[in-house]
């Protein structure tokens, strides 16, 4: 069900979702989080389809804020004739109320701000977030520069950006570090989990001899790549050289050697989702791992809410080591 | 072993709770591989664990059993299991990965040369699959063929492991039918097996809503300090069945309620609610409370006033007409076998004293419902007319732990307007599926992977099966003397008999 409700309030969008509740049977109590999503219009269906698929896990409330095209600052609709009378019928609002099959396990509230309204996102969703639980806000492609000092981020419990989709990622993922804090996560970190746990997986048998070296390869400038050498370069303090597959569309690679031969796991083709184990003195194993979803990435993130130490050290300590030049 | 307890694997960091813990390589031999437990929940479960990741790419995945089959026919049944019962999203590309470690061992458990054939073939796991030694075998057979199965593993030195290789051996309910003969299968298994390779599947045990209970009552500040004799009445623990005896008749005839359910899930469901904090949740920290619990369980003196058995009559389940337990196919007409028990416990500790624990089971009941009722004493002092608080029940937290998993609390409110006060009963209600993941792994899959990990927290031990039949002998043992057990309408909620053992109690039963 999705009620589109123009130039409207946040008092009228509360109240229709209390009715919708009611009328439902339905109590808003089980929602577990509110999740903030900014985005632009382009991006927003598809980000609200992600949502929609991680609420099936996390139960919550989307509230997801895309300014009208072109309209921050300039009081397009809002042209006063008499002023009195136009503060209380215009808005600077335009709303969506989404429910049942069209949102998941949850609801979804979509927000177009407009002009001045664009600059005040936090006292915005105040009134609408769910009472007593944690807020996390992600920003699907462009991140602010320090989602700390962001509006809607400096509310938030956990903040969830993506680099890799913005239109810098060494830009963006730059300002990320400058500006880290404990509460900060970048999707392109979630991307490696069940690489990192192969490899994990793969150093858990004997024997338990040191790691050597360690190469990693992939596409130039494909940021999980960077990260999971830092990742590796910190926790085996040993060189990781990283090199380059053109044309390749993800990691393909981790080699890792030691005295007895050459750990290996390699996946050459993403889309394949095949990947091989090779062990020394072990015939080698196949396993089916596909590419990451984003809704993965973002159920993933929403299951856990405590600050990541390991991605801390590893965007903080791990990429100097890898790019000491930066 | 020296090796492996020092060394840290650099790449796991105990604040790294991302990393999902993978098994390492191994394989699963099953025994009974074309029963129904096999095909609607084991064999889901793995092809679940390998879809979620959780397996090994060394990993395989052998079936015995007496069909003349080729592995091609194996394949074909396993996949079209997992297809009709899987639980994740069906996808080619995780089921050729399995498929590829799928093997299929001929043969009847008398057969020496079928044991020298799955030797054999796990050999050749070990060498083409990478799967290093490491095999756990399911016995999802009748306990009358453990002794042979183990013995014929024995023989062919499938129960003995290489150094830094493991061996388990996964065993299912029912653990004998008294303490006599589970102490006699215990020794049949040991003799094989190292105890601590033997895990005993209660699969309750896996349910989330069970775990949860140790999450309720000690990571919250609210519930222990009221969970005992000062605040708590009483407790009910319940376990009902809509269904008949169906396809288990054969097993059931003799058994009965209280050895196939209360032995093992509801004194495992009265252990974990009424046992004292943990200091871990190590295995061997969290069964030394179940233990201790399970060792001060009293039964009651007079067992004619405070057991109830009995067995469904015809009658209507819900809205289809059903025949009586005698009446059965596969059933003694004049079978006195119990398919309702109900008994009261005490557990003498200072925290319960005084607090009985009413168990009860049974098949043909209302409907199909799994509960933990804590029953709170009244107020002890209402500052209300009589009259407000007539409709006042006693407090309750209900742990309800299949279907619809969730606690409720139930508490009395202001009815609202009228004249006067009145107070009645109400619920709060926390649910699973509301709060959390609409769909939570399958018991068989948290407790398949916790054997290939090689983590025991969720399986009895042989100490606490021994604790239980010692709770229960005695109890079957009366009974053995009363003969025909009291009648039940089928669809209701019991017989009458288990009414009035509450009833002298001063108590009555929940409807759940």
């Amino acid at each position: 069900m999705i009620i589109d409700m123009p130039n409207t309030r946040t008092r009228e969008i509360s109240s229709k979702i209390d009715e919708l509740h009611e009328e439902r049977g339905e109590s808003a109590t089980g929602r577990v989080l509110t999740l903030l999503i900014w985005t632009n219009e382009d991006e927003l269906e598809h980000a609200l389809e992600l949502a929609n698929a991680a609420s099936r896990e996390h139960p919550c409330r989307v509230i997801a804020i895309s300014p009208k095209r072109g309209a921050a600052g300039a009081q397009t609709h809002a042209e006063p004739e008499d002023d009195a009378a136009a503060d209380d019928e215009t808005s600077n609002l335009d709303a969506q109320v989404r429910f049942g099959a069209d949102a998941g396990a949850g609801e979804i509230i979509v927000l177009h701000p407009r002009g001045g309204l664009v600059h005040h996102p936090d006292t915005l969703v105040i009134p609408l977030l769910v009472p007593d639980a944690p807020v996390v806000a992600w920003w699907p492609t462009e991140a602010p520069s320090n989602p700390s000092k962001d509006l809607l981020g400096a509310m938030a419990r956990s903040r969830i950006t993506d680099a890799m989709r913005s239109s810098n990622p060494y830009r963006t993922i730059s300002d990320l570090r400058r500006n880290w804090s404990p509460k900060n996560v970048d999707m392109s970190w979630t991307r490696l989990t069940v690489w990192r746990a192969m490899l994990a997986t793969m150093l858990d048998q004997p024997p338990h001899l040191p790691i050597s070296t360690v190469r990693v390869t992939g596409p130039k400038g494909f940021l999980p790549m960077d990260l999971l050498a830092a990742w590796l370069r910190l926790r085996l303090n040993v060189p990781v050289v990283i090199e380059d597959v053109p044309g390749a569309t993800a990691v393909t690679g981790v080699y890792l050697t030691r005295a007895d031969g050459v750990l290996s796991l390699e996946r050459p083709d993403a889309d394949e989702g095949v990947a091989v184990i090779s062990m020394p003195g072990q015939s080698p194993q196949t396993i089916s791992v596909p590419a990451r979803t984003l809704e993965e990435c973002l159920s993933e993130e929403l299951r856990r809410m405590y600050p990541d130490e390991i991605y801390a050290e590893v965007i903080t300590r791990g990429w100097d080591l890898i790019h000491p030049n930066d | 072993m020296s090796e492996t307890t020092t060394w840290v694997n650099p790449l796991r960091d105990p604040r790294d709770l991302r990393l999902p813990r993978i098994a390492g390589p191994c394989s699963i031999v099953i025994f009974g591989v074309t029963g129904d437990l096999s095909r609607k929940k084991l064999l889901p479960a793995i092809y679940d664990l390998a879809n979620r990741g959780l397996l090994p790419p060394s990993f395989g995945l052998t079936g015995f059993a007496r069909r003349d089959w080729t592995e091609d026919h194996f394949k074909d049944f396993v996949r079209e299991n997992v297809m009709a019962h899987c639980r994740t999203p069906f996808k080619e590309s995780t089921w050729k990965q399995l498929a590829a470690g799928i093997r299929f061992v001929q043969g009847t458990f008398e057969d020496k040369s079928a044991f020298e054939r799955l030797s054999n073939t796990v050999a050749e796991l070990d060498r083409d699959r990478g799967t290093r030694g490491n095999h756990a075998f399911y016995m999802s057979v009748p306990p009358r063929d453990f002794p042979i199965v183990a013995r014929q593993l024995a023989d062919c030195g499938l129960s003995r492991s290489t150094e830094g290789a493991w061996r388990r051996v996964i065993i299912e309910k029912p653990f004998g039918h008294d303490l006599a003969s589970a102490n006699d299968l215990n020794r049949v298994v040991s003799e094989v097996f190292d105890p601590s390779s033997v895990f005993r599947i209660d699969h309750y045990l896996g349910k989330e809503t069970v775990q949860n209970i140790m999450a309720l009552r000690f990571a919250n500040a609210m519930y222990e300090p009221i969970w005992n004799a000062n605040y708590v009445d009483h407790v009910q623990i319940t376990m009902a069945e809509d269904i008949g005896v169906a396809g288990r008749a054969g097993y059931y005839d003799g058994i009965g309620a209280a050895r196939d359910v209360i032995q093992n899930h509801l004194l495992q469901l009265l252990a974990l609610t009424a046992m004292e904090e943990p200091v871990s949740f190590a295995a061997s920290d969290l069964i030394a409370e179940k233990t201790k619990v399970l060792s001060a369980v009293r039964i009651p003196r007079d067992l004619a006033a405070h057991t109830a058995r009995g067995q469904y009559a015809a009658g209507w389940q819900g809205s289809h007409e059903v025949v009586g337990y005698l009446d059965e196919k596969g059933i003694d007409p004049q079978s006195t076998t119990e398919t309702y028990a109900a008994i009261r416990l005490d557990v003498d500790t200072r925290r319960w004293a005084g607090v009985p624990f009413y168990l009860r089971t049974g098949k043909r009941l209302g409907k199909r419902v799994t509960e933990i009722a804590v029953v709170f004493k009244r107020a002890p002092h209402l500052p209300f007319e009589s009259t407000a608080t007539r409709e006042l029940g006693k407090n309750a937290i209900v742990i309800r732990v299949q279907p619809d998993e969730g606690v409720t609390m139930r508490f009395g409110s202001k009815v609202p307007g009228g004249s006067s006060m009145e107070v009645r009963d109400v619920s709060m209600d926390f649910s699973y599926g509301r709060s959390f993941t609409e769909s939570s792994p399958e018991a068989y899959e948290r407790l398949i992977l916790d054997v290939l990990l090689g983590e025991p927290p969720l399986f009895p031990t042989t100490r606490e099966v021994e604790l239980s039949w010692e709770i229960l002998d005695p109890i079957e043992e009366f009974w053995s003397t009363l003969g025909q057990p009291q009648p039940y309408r089928s669809g209701t909620w019991g017989p009458e008999e288990a009414d009035e053992m509450l009833a002298r109690d001063g108590r009555h039963w929940r409807m759940p």
